[in-house]
């Protein structure tokens, strides 16, 4: 008996192949789709070459002062690279600059081994120092404690302050909230109505009026002579502010658990704080863990509104140094799209994290 | 749970400084700095450079208090405050001396519980307008657009200006002089009102300054001073003195290259106010050469007012009616004796 065999298989027929098909299949189908191509090709050309030629070509990059932008076609780099140091470190002094670059360094290490460590290792190792993480930095740039040269935060500031204040509040509004979020499901009214009140406080007041009352009311409560630092006063603010955001957050996650896992743990004797540190918490993160970073993606963001209480952080170093009286020659485009372009690459970076823990968290309930 | 308290706790402990019962100059004395409230930044008078160094007119005011009550300029722990904050930091004694652009008003003396030191700059309320519109006197705006920063005095004295005058205006408000300016630029408002000193830096800072021009009016009065808080006036001699150090010294023609000149063989008052005489700086619970560190360190008025507004800044802006009393100004300070 023959075998049957089937022909090979024929190229696919000359005009849906290569480029030209292609365009005409997506870009020319029809004349309106056409007319449409055409217009973004024609918006592009002419906003493009400028742009670049703003940004790079005629652009001056050398020098120290405002003298040297010489090319007033171009942008004015020279602004910004003579005030890096101002908008990454602030007034840090520049003997003590490493111990910033330490503390980043030990955020950037602790991030990669708590991508690369072994399960095991990871829970006992990567998260403590990633929850201690803050307030050694703290210590660290504070200096006093263990024997450095002391630093007043007054001369904190810049992009590190952004960063600091940012995770120092996450890392502080995470049980917080979860705290909050237990106590508004609890049955126990004084705690229930506690735990409301203080959510939809936090919740429902815009963080800029809280800053305000942080900076200018608080003060005027606490003792005479008695002062709280500026900085602290801020970070107290922004960890509550955030834990109210937060709360909800765990509380959507806590209804998503279906109620047979609570009733599984109640019939296996476990009690409360067992069922819920062990089953049900690391269900509630792994739930709300998009919602989870895409809240610290705004508090990180939030960090630059402290611009209108007058902490110097990367925002507000900018304003300040487009008011210095030898750079008064409009720079802020510079400066502020700077500003956004680092934000931009932190908050873009921190979503591919972000969604990289998802993909590892995903243990799949999806059937 | 039980960390984080104690976390929080230790915090707090930290950074509790208790004091200000005992005075504020032993206090300061004690801490070895000063503790000076400026402006975020405001050209010319506290602005930060590059390498986080403040300087300006109203920065003096406070390396002057440092150099004479610690005999270094350098010792001035600097807090940006924004125009809302300010009183708060005085009055929650958070900070020593406030130098931040701060006009003398009797509301302000009598009712914040504080006390104005003295004036470092006469200021006055003015206009800017562009070019374009034609207008050569502010009695021609009836009607226009102006922007103003809020919550500063501005705010009444155009207001009160525009009623006397029975001109009709629409006040458009920005938090910071940065985004008032911004205001102006983009077409917003017609006029930009601010102090003149002000002005001047606004302008510069336009994309096109000859675009812009200041009008001949001033309609305020603005007597920008140190303020401290109200109770304390052995501090408050202090900070009223090393003041007038900076314009007795010019008076008298001492600058920051001849003070070791007139510390030396000076005729009586120059020797006073150096020190080398008298027993100035004791009557004050400071050290006596309090006038003679002011001025090596800081410099006397003149020499403050050129490097940081005057002819050798960018901001150019004149002595006017900051000039002394026998030069046509209004500059005058008391006699050390």
């Amino acid at each position: 008996m023959k075998e049957f065999t089937p022909l090979p298989d024929k190229p696919a027929p000359n005009d849906v192949v290569g480029i030209i098909p292609w365009l005409r299949e997506n870009l020319f189908p029809t004349p309106l789709n056409s007319l449409v191509t055409l217009a973004i090709i024609a918006f592009f050309a002419t906003l493009i070459p400028p742009l670049f030629d703003w940004l790079f070509f005629s652009a001056n990059w050398s020098g120290t002062t405002q003298d040297a932008c010489t090319n007033k076609d171009g942008a004015c780099w020279v602004f910004v690279i003579a005030w890096s140091k101002q908008f990454f470190y602030g007034s840090y002094p520049v003997e003590e600059i490493w111990r910033i670059n330490t503390c980043l360094l030990a955020l950037i290490a602790i991030i990669i081994a708590s991508f690369k460590l072994h399960k095991d290792l990871r829970n006992k190792i990567a998260i403590p120092l990633f929850l201690l993480l803050p307030f050694l930095s703290i210590i660290l740039l504070d200096g006093s404690l263990i024997g450095l040269e002391y630093v007043a935060t007054d001369y904190w500031g810049g992009f590190t302050l952004n960063v600091m204040l940012a995770a120092a509040s996450i890392i502080v509004a995470f049980p917080l909230s979860f705290l909050w979020a237990l106590g508004r499901r609890s049955d126990m009214p004084f705690i229930r109505s506690v735990s409301v009140i203080l959510i939809e406080f936090f919740r429902g007041v815009p963080v800029l009026a809280l800053f305000f009352m942080g900076s200018v009311m608080l003060p005027l409560f606490f003792p005479e002579g008695t002062n709280v630092d500026k900085l602290l006063r801020v970070w107290i603010v922004l960890t509550l502010f955030m834990s109210g955001y937060m709360a909800e957050v765990f509380r959507g996650g806590f209804q998503a658990v279906p109620n047979g896992q609570y009733e599984a743990a109640d019939s296996l004797g476990l009690g409360f704080w067992q069922k819920t540190l062990l089953i049900i918490l690391p269900q509630v993160i792994k739930i709300s863990m998009p919602n989870i970073l895409a809240t610290f993606v705004m508090l990180f963001k939030n960090t630059t509104f402290l611009l209108i209480i007058g902490i110097f952080e990367m925002l507000s170093t900018t304003q300040t140094a487009l008011t210095n009286s030898n750079w008064l020659g409009g720079h802020s485009t510079e400066g502020y799209l700077f500003v956004a372009v680092v934000f931009w690459i932190c908050c873009f970076s921190m979503s591919m994290i972000s969604s990289s823990i998802e993909r590892k968290l995903d243990t799949s309930h999806r059937n | 749970m039980k960390q984080l308290t104690s976390v929080i706790a230790t915090g707090l402990a930290l950074s509790l400084s208790l004091g200000a019962q005992a005075g504020t100059l032993e206090d300061v004395q004690k801490r070895g700095n000063v503790s000076c409230g400026v402006s975020t930044g405001l050209a010319g008078f506290s602005q930060k450079d590059e390498n986080g160094v403040w300087s300006g007119l109203d920065v003096d005011v406070c390396r002057a208090v440092a150099a004479a009550v610690l005999g270094d300029a350098s010792k001035v722990q600097y807090k940006p405050l924004t125009a809302k904050e300010r009183f708060t930091a005085l009055q929650s004694g958070e900070i020593d001396i406030l130098s931040r652009n701060t006009t003398w008003t009797h509301t302000r003396d009598t009712s914040l519980g504080l006390n104005f030191a003295g004036v470092n700059y006469y200021d006055g309320q003015g206009f800017m307008v562009s070019k374009a519109l034609g207008v050569k006197s502010a009695l021609e705006l009836d009607g226009a657009a102006v922007c103003i920063q809020a919550g500063t005095t501005t705010e009444l004295n155009l207001a009160d200006y525009f009623r006397a005058n029975g001109l009709t205006y629409n006040a458009i408000t920005f938090d910071t002089s940065d985004q008032t300016r911004a205001g102006f630029e983009s077409g917003r408002c017609d006029v930009l009102t601010s102090d003149q000193s002000q002005l001047y830096a606004l302008r510069i800072g336009l994309s096109d300054p000859s675009a812009a021009i200041v009008l001949p009016e001033v309609i305020s009065k603005e007597p920008l001073g140190p303020v401290v808080s109200q109770g304390d006036d052995a501090w408050f001699n202090v900070v009223r003195w090393s003041l007038m150090a900076m314009v007795e010294a010019e008076f008298l023609g001492i600058d920051s290259a001849s003070a070791d000149k007139a510390k030396a063989e000076g005729n009586p008052s120059q020797k006073r106010l150096m020190g080398s005489e008298g027993d100035s700086g004791a009557k004050m619970g400071i050290p006596a050469e309090w006038g003679y560190n002011i001025v090596k360190q800081v410099g006397n008025y003149a020499e403050s007012f050129e490097r940081n507004v005057g002819a050798g800044s960018p901001l150019k802006i004149a002595r006017g009616l900051n000039a002394q009393w026998n030069k046509g100004g209004i500059m005058y300070s008391s006699p050390v004796r």
